[in-house]
């Protein structure tokens, strides 16, 4: 049965948010932990949701796409200004 | 000139006395033009080659909003020294099937990338896209427009998506081919523009399509899913051509190796003799071929392209899981469906790849290829998973690397045996 996509969306950004702290870029993986019984395509779908809205952000290695929270380690441009 | 600066680059200039022309040449002469970047990026070369490392960063910038692939960011980590390039971020451009440009096209590509980037392009990247290198993080969502407003293009994949798929020139250009590979590499493309621009994948994902066996793409050695053109009836035999190669009218491989004299064309030491599965003879003139042996491997047809030509009842070979690492060394991908018809809407192809992506999303490890996955959790459970019916021809050769073992349900009385029962019987 489907999860529904508001309930997930808010567990995916609660689990990021928090682990986060110790961990600011998370693989898709990780994010399924967020709810276990939700399908990695329902995941997916959440988590890019989240990123459009600006909730989460893609960092992608070129090779790895990862996910963070915005404001949470470092950001996009910020990880490359010393 | 221009109003640049040229750095002092001799090491870098070293590399243009060499014999053949070099990026070094085609770069500073770019650069000299006007483009700042291209000069900077000489310079942080030859910083490179005196401190024996990169002083590239990479990462960060994934695409454009909504995107989650299609541009890699690249930063310097010298900016002060090359201002040009502290931002110097390539962008993926998916590539049309088999790479048929009008020359209106290229211009115009070609301006937009003068006017928002550095000018300097690589065609094509390994996974097929129109790879341009170099421009500024502000400049990202006006390429994008310029591309999909202009030309009608699209961003390629990179990061953890499906890669841009890409196929050889197909029956565009080429008798042999037995499948339409533009077809089938645009349908992917556009049935899988979700995986293809948002991430989903624990790692990189490559589509493939090669149109015959010669598999000019590398199907079998470069993508998680290789698609390769076969047929399942006879090689078709045109006994005259075959008279005219012995007769030496018609020249082997199109007389493509004609620039030195070989000597007479011997049937049976170029072509007979070399049948890996020894399936063809010469009854007097006339060429045989026991096609139940046949492997397809093409150089017969190679070498006598007028006397021989695939089967008509044509369709694709599927392989799965090759990638081309480069620490372990290169991994063929494996045979899953040795005949599909290939026929749009591709449904049969398109449900088996559902049927693996699921297997590799719930069970595939951070940045594990998915023939990694086959090999950590056995060519067995591929099978299960995608559905599969073991074939003979999945295993290499009888009691070794079997894909097939019995499950404990499969079994009358399952794993559970009496012992003592077995003692009784068998004493010693």
């Amino acid at each position: 049965m489907a999860v529904d996509r508001e309930e997930l969306k808010q567990k995916i950004l609660e689990f990021a948010t928090k682990k986060s702290k110790h961990k600011s870029k998370m693989y898709i993986k990780d994010l399924y932990k967020a709810m276990p019984e939700a399908k990695p395509r329902e995941v997916k779908n959440a988590a890019n949701e989240l990123v459009r809205e600006g909730k989460l952000e893609f960092f992608s290695s070129g090779s790895t796409t990862m996910y963070g929270v915005p404001g949470m380690g470092k950001g996009l441009e910020e990880a490359f200004e010393d | 000139m221009a109003d640049v600066k040229k750095h002092d680059t001799p090491m870098v200039d070293d590399l243009k006395s060499g014999p053949w022309p070099s990026f070094a040449d085609d770069i500073e002469q770019m650069g000299l033009k006007g483009k700042q970047e291209c000069l900077d990026l000489l310079g942080q070369l030859e910083l490179s080659f005196k401190h024996k490392e990169t002083h590239w960063k990479h990462g960060g910038i994934v695409g454009v909003f909504g995107y989650g692939g299609g541009v890699i960011g690249r930063y310097s980590d010298v900016p002060d020294q090359f201002p040009s390039i502290a931002h110097f971020h390539t962008v993926r451009v998916n590539q049309p099937a088999s790479k048929f440009y009008t020359s209106k096209y290229l211009r115009k590509l070609c301006d937009i990338w003068d006017h928002r980037g550095s000018g300097m392009t690589n065609f094509h990247g390994s996974t097929g896209d129109m790879v341009l290198l170099g421009t500024k993080t502000d400049q990202l969502e006006p390429i994008f427009y310029d591309l999909t407003h202009q030309l009608g293009s699209d961003l390629g994949g990179s990061g953890s998506n499906l890669r841009t798929p890409s196929c050889c020139i197909g029956k565009a250009r080429c008798e042999w081919s037995c499948i339409d590979t533009q077809d089938i590499c645009y349908d992917l493309t556009q049935t899988f523009q979700d995986e293809l621009h948002r991430p989903a994948f624990p790692y990189k994902f490559k589509f493939k399509v090669s149109g015959c066996p010669n598999d000019c793409v590398a199907a079998i050695a470069r993508s998680d899913c290789s698609i390769i053109g076969t047929w399942r009836d006879d090689i078709r035999i045109d006994q005259e051509a075959v008279k005219a190669y012995v007769g030496g009218e018609l020249k082997p491989n199109a007389g493509s190796h004609s620039d030195r004299d070989w000597g007479a064309f011997d049937i049976q030491k170029e072509v007979i003799d070399l049948c890996p599965t020894n399936c063809m003879w010469m009854e007097g003139d006339e060429l045989k071929i026991d096609n139940r042996e046949c492997t397809r491997c093409m150089h017969c047809i190679n070498v006598m392209p007028e006397a021989l030509r695939p089967g008509v009842d044509t369709g694709a070979t599927i392989l799965v899981g090759a990638k081309a690492p480069i620490l372990d060394g290169a991994q063929l991908s494996t045979l899953a469906i040795p005949f599909i018809k290939m026929e749009p809407p591709y449904d049969d192809f398109k449900d088996f790849v559902d049927e693996i992506w699921m297997w590799w999303m719930e069970e595939g490890k951070n940045r594990e290829r998915f023939g990694e996955l086959i090999q950590r959790q056995s060519l067995q459970e591929f099978i299960r998973r995608a559905k599969l019916k073991p074939i003979p021809q999945m295993v290499k050769e009888p009691r070794s690397n079997p894909y097939v073992f019995w499950s404990e349900d499969e079994v009358e009385g399952g794993w559970e045996r009496d012992v003592k029962a077995f003692r009784a019987r068998h004493a010693a």
